[in-house]
């Protein structure tokens, strides 16, 4: 046995020869609960701050072969985003809005709505959105080639309605 | 402080709240939680206060963000702001949505936002197909042979295509909102300027009506005046007279292809009424002059004469001196010939060494005065080879009911009587 996993997309397995009755959709909260359920197990093991550090990482994995086996990244920015935003909808990850863009400095403020994650969560104090902040900041890495460091600043589980993410790129 | 008197006081505090509204204060909470000594009841109303300041939030919040004021903040803790919260993202976004529309970007749409965001999808979607309107239009215009160019209605120029740019040297930048009838259709085909308020074309699109003329000039950039077929049509909006546009094509090779068929016909004519040897006019020319003369002698009753002459001999003058000495004095003797007579007298080679000289208007007498002053000159005029020639004439006057074959016959018996009476003289038919 080996003592390291290298995913790769293929891993994902035929969908559709594997469930031809149930199909490729889930439940939320069948998500949810491996999610926090990983959550639970990791912080007692490895303490919270190391599983967020994970739960990041993991997320920018997914994010950059999403935008590698999903998206096209041939397409000019505000065409790349309509086409993520639709396939974020069609997943049903969640709803996607950019509210400010500097396409030069490479900054964005964007939201998530009826998040995959969060939405609907009591109100816990903090942003939950972890794995979130690293699959957006995979995505905007496999699209611009340059790391990218991602905050949730508004969650659901915070107060807000939406999750509102903050996206700049890592000074190298 | 007892729970009845907490209770009366909240309710006077939320029965004028209900009737007057919220006003700028906003709902106080009434109860001085110092007052209250039972610990249970004071920690009720302090959840109370909290649902008060909730409220009262939520209501400036609420306040901020119907005003537009999207940068307004509602407490994390505060439940009746959350959807307002999640409004407040739609709006942002919206905003940035629109921004990007404004700058051209078609791929936004609205989701999960009811019937507006049908409305916003139908309008992506309009403004899409107008943008692939736009693309062909440009298309057309950019591969199209004509120039075009779109004014407004106060005749500035909004648009220029390439093969308009290419025709008049200009780029759009330099005369993007210049009049058009200062700029370019300021000069007449004569190069003379239109007086202000009379450029035909401006005072087409200025009355809303079309303009078409395939006979006119543009001035371009380096000053010269291009020739130009202009069609204008007028456009409207709605009702209202919105501009117009001008399409025109560069006539210069039109015209110059006009001008070479022009001298080709010229030529052609000259060809065809000259004689190729002395340059005067032949037998057809003549022919055709003495018909036309006949009808004027006849219609207005005036005089005129036919003077035939020959060269006496001349078939000698070819024998001794060959035939290029022969046809330099024919040329000698019709130049001199053609120095001595009017502008309006008709002189043709009849063919040989025989000439005729038609003179409209002219009596016999002074037919016979030309003739002999002719002959003279011919006679003293120094050929070279040979130094002398002579010849004779025969004159005729025109005569009521003559046609040509008889005026010219009548001019020839007497050209033959003058041979017969030694040549070197004039004849003339009574």
């Amino acid at each position: 046995m080996q003592n390291v996993y290298d995913f790769e997309w293929e891993h994902l397995g035929d969908i559709s020869e594997g469930r031809p009755n149930l199909g490729s959709e889930t439940s939320v909260v069948a998500y949810r609960l491996m999610q926090y359920t990983f959550k639970d197990a990791f912080s007692k093991e490895i303490g919270k701050e190391k599983t967020l550090e994970l739960f990041i990482k993991a997320g920018t994995l997914a994010g950059k072969e999403f935008c590698k086996n999903v998206l096209d990244t041939s397409m000019p920015f505000t065409e790349f985003i309509a086409d993520l935003k639709e396939k974020l909808i069609s997943l049903k990850i969640g709803i996607l809005m950019v509210e400010k863009a500097d396409e030069k400095k490479l900054q964005f403020v964007l939201t998530v709505s009826e998040d995959l994650d969060c939405s609907g969560l009591p109100i816990f104090g903090e942003a939950v959105c972890d794995y979130d902040e690293g699959f957006i900041a995979g995505i905007f890495e496999g699209y611009t080639g340059k790391k990218f460091m991602v905050k949730e600043v508004d969650c659901w589980a915070t107060g807000d309605r939406t999750c509102r993410f903050e996206a700049k790129p890592i000074e190298s | 402080m007892k729970s009845r008197k907490i209770l009366n006081e909240l309710n006077t505090c939320l029965k004028n709240a209900m009737q007057k509204g919220l006003g700028k204060k906003g709902l106080v909470f009434p109860i001085d939680l110092n007052a209250i000594d039972d610990e249970e009841l004071k920690e009720i109303c302090t959840r109370f206060e909290a649902i008060f300041n909730m409220i009262n939030e939520s209501y400036h919040y609420s306040e901020h963000l119907a005003q537009g004021n999207l940068k307004s903040k509602a407490s994390r803790s505060n439940i009746f702001a959350m959807p307002l919260k999640g409004l407040q993202a739609s709006l942002n976004h919206l905003t940035w949505q629109a921004r990007q529309i404004s700058e051209g970007d078609l791929s936004q749409q609205v989701d999960f936002l009811g019937e507006f965001s049908n409305s916003f999808n139908r309008m992506i979607s309009s403004l899409r197909e107008k943008k692939i309107i736009e693309q062909r239009l440009k298309q057309i215009t950019d591969v199209l042979g004509e120039g075009v160019i779109l004014v407004d209605s106060e005749g500035k120029i909004v648009f220029i295509n390439p093969e308009a740019i290419r025709l008049i040297g200009y780029n759009f930048e330099e005369i993007q909102g210049l009049l058009i009838h200062e700029v370019l259709h300021k000069q007449k085909p004569d190069g003379t300027l239109y007086k202000p308020g009379n450029n035909p074309l401006f005072v087409a699109i200025e009355s809303g009506n079309d303009y078409n003329n395939e006979d006119d000039v543009f001035t371009c950039k380096s000053g010269f005046m291009m020739p130009v077929s202009i069609t204008c049509r007028v456009v409207f909006n709605a009702d209202t007279m919105d501009g117009a546009v001008i399409a025109f094509r560069d006539i210069t090779e039109n015209k110059k292809h006009l001008q070479t068929l022009e001298s080709i016909n010229i030529l052609l004519e000259k060809q065809a009424t000259t004689d190729a040897l002395t340059g005067i006019f032949n037998r057809i020319k003549l022919n055709k002059s003495l018909a036309f003369e006949i009808k004027r002698a006849e219609r207005y009753n005036t005089p005129m004469t036919l003077i035939m002459f020959d060269i006496d001999h001349f078939k000698q003058v070819n024998d001794v001196y060959g035939h290029s000495a022969g046809d330099e004095v024919l040329k000698h003797l019709t130049k001199l010939v053609s120095t001595n007579i009017r502008e309006i007298d008709i002189f043709a080679r009849w063919g040989g060494e025989e000439f005729i000289l038609l003179t409209p208007g002219t009596s016999l007498n002074d037919a016979i005065g030309l003739a002999e002053k002719l002959r003279s000159k011919i006679e003293t005029y120094d050929f070279i080879e040979p130094n002398q020639v002579t010849t004779s004439f025969g004159i005729s006057t025109f005569q009521s009911g003559d046609d040509n074959i008889t005026v010219v016959n009548r001019a020839d018996e007497a050209l033959y009587r003058a041979k017969e009476g030694g040549r070197n003289q004039v004849a003339f038919h009574k």
